[in-house]
């Protein structure tokens, strides 16, 4: 099986232990520190190693600062130190470390020797890693927003410009005509239809400023302005909205307020869009000091872990992001022909 | 004006094999017209008839406003799935094939009748040139030819 002898292979072992870019550290059945290669000895705080040496009492917590498991970026939940028997083969793990602060590494814990307890933790710096990553999701996504910038531009300047601009033409052709009528009957005629045109330009234009920015939200709140929203829905997609709400006209912090109109304005379309249902219902409540906002439809659904985005896939990240402007939480619950519930909390 | 809509339009839905056909007028109220599709044959729900259309938006709102006849053979190829919530009766009535003729009297739009179909590219060149040739007689009284040409 191999071409080296049982030395040469210890040999290159500690070689490897020696060198390698990776930190090792060996612990006991007690949890003591045994042993640790050079670069191990670079990371750690001398104080935190010598607690470890010593074998005092949650010593590796002077330097951990939690891992990452399924529910949480940071936690001690459930600790790979104190349970190892649990699968802690590969873990993101977040140490203080000399002089750099904290950083993520990748870690591995497990046994190596069952009889006598020995363990072995290997740390690998993820800190270039998540960088790479983080920036390739910056990129990607700042060139989606700007997309997005843009489309939402051309399609309000197609809107001036087939709608407004072309509504006015024709009135002022009409105009024109009229100059050179001399029955009255003609005239009045005219009259009416420039009256028709022009109402239904003012319609268009205030219909394309709620659009943009309801000023409903601003002036009578969130409440006043979702029963406004939802009955242009209902007018415009057919749609029918059931709302219930129990904040009796209570007013928040403006930023609040955009950030639940805008969520809820995103889900509703999203609804429109995906789930092919005829209603839905909105519940717009407070409790124990919290602004609540629940969806639910009775459509498609969708895999929530498995996406296939069918849009652009930046509305269900900017939900989440707004929610977190104002230190709210946001979560979607969905799957495949059970509908779709939406949850929006947001503390006050 | 006491003609039967609803039947007018259930024998053109027999006679070309159309799943859908709905027709849309505009009703003066007080200063501002409002259209709305009032009539339906093949539909499967009545969302459509909720729908107050704008002139100018969607399809009933584009043929009203611009006084002539579309013709979207395939609506998957035509529309992208991000856009089409724009077309509301075509999402919730399913529709992959149609065209929407506009309604003339008096020199003036009076409302929009739309044929459809939910099979692709059923509606095809030929029968679409079929339909809005008869059309005057389909549909006595209302349909004209348009008008700008004279």
């Amino acid at each position: 099986m191999t071409n080296i002898t049982h030395s040469q292979l210890i040999d290159y072992l500690l070689g490897m232990y020696e060198y390698s870019s990776e930190a090792i550290f060996f612990f006991d059945k007690n949890n003591t520190l045994l042993n640790l290669n050079p670069v191990a000895e670079e990371i750690l705080e001398s104080e935190a190693l010598e607690a470890m040496l010593q074998g005092k009492e949650k010593s590796i917590c002077l330097s951990c600062k939690g891992y990452t498991n399924t529910e949480d970026l940071v936690t001690c939940q459930n600790c790979y130190f104190l349970n190892p028997q649990q699968d802690f083969s590969s873990f993101q793990v977040y140490l203080e470390t000399k002089g750099k602060g904290v950083l993520p590494y990748t870690a591995s814990f497990h046994t190596i020797d069952k009889d006598e307890g020995i363990n072995v933790f290997i740390l690998r710096n993820l800190t270039k890693q998540l960088e790479t990553q983080e920036t390739l999701f910056r990129n990607t996504t700042i060139k989606q927003i700007i997309k997005a910038q843009e489309d939402e531009r051309k399609r309000i300047s197609r809107e001036l410009h087939d709608g407004v601009a072309q509504e006015i033409l024709s009135s002022l052709v009409d105009i024109r005509v009229m100059k050179y009528l001399k029955d009255p009957e003609d005239v009045a005629q005219k009259v009416k239809h420039i009256e028709t045109s022009l109402t239904r330009l003012l319609d268009e234009i205030r219909s394309m400023s709620v659009e943009l920015r309801p000023s409903s939200l601003d002036d009578l709140g969130i409440e006043a302005a979702f029963r406004s929203h939802f009955k242009w829905i209902e007018k415009n997609y057919g749609l029918i909205v059931h709302y219930n709400h129990e904040i009796k006209g209570k007013r928040f912090n403006s930023e609040i307020e955009t950030v639940v109109y805008r969520i809820c304005q995103e889900a509703i379309l999203n609804a429109l869009k995906y789930a092919d249902v005829d209603e839905i219902f909105v519940h717009l409540y407070e409790k124990e000091n919290k602004l609540i906002l629940d969806l639910k439809d009775q459509g498609n659904g969708f895999d929530v872990i498995n996406r296939v985005s069918r849009g652009t896939g930046l509305g269900l990240f900017g939900m989440k992001e707004r929610a977190e402007l104002v230190k709210g939480t946001f979560s979607i619950n969905s799957s495949v022909g059970k509908g779709t519930e939406v949850h929006l909390e947001v503390p006050l | 004006m006491n003609t039967d809509f609803q039947q007018i339009i259930s024998s053109i839905k027999e006679k070309y094999e159309l799943d859908l056909v709905t027709l849309a007028f505009i009703q003066p109220a007080q200063l501002e017209y409002v259209l709305t599709w009032q009539f339906a044959v093949g539909n499967i729900n009545n969302r459509l008839k909720r729908i107050v259309l704008q002139s100018g938006k969607g399809i009933a709102g584009s043929v009203f406003k611009s006084g002539k006849p579309i013709l979207v053979k395939n609506v998957t190829t035509k529309y992208p799935v991000k856009d089409l919530f724009n077309f509301p009766i075509i999402v919730s009535e399913k529709i992959k094939s149609f065209c929407a003729l506009p309604l003339y009297k008096n020199n003036k739009v009076q409302g929009v009748i739309l044929l459809g179909f939910r099979r692709e590219d059923a509606m095809t060149e030929e029968l679409y040139e079929t339909i809005k040739k008869n059309m005057d007689t389909d549909f006595p009284h209302f349909y004209e030819k348009e008008m700008a040409k004279n």
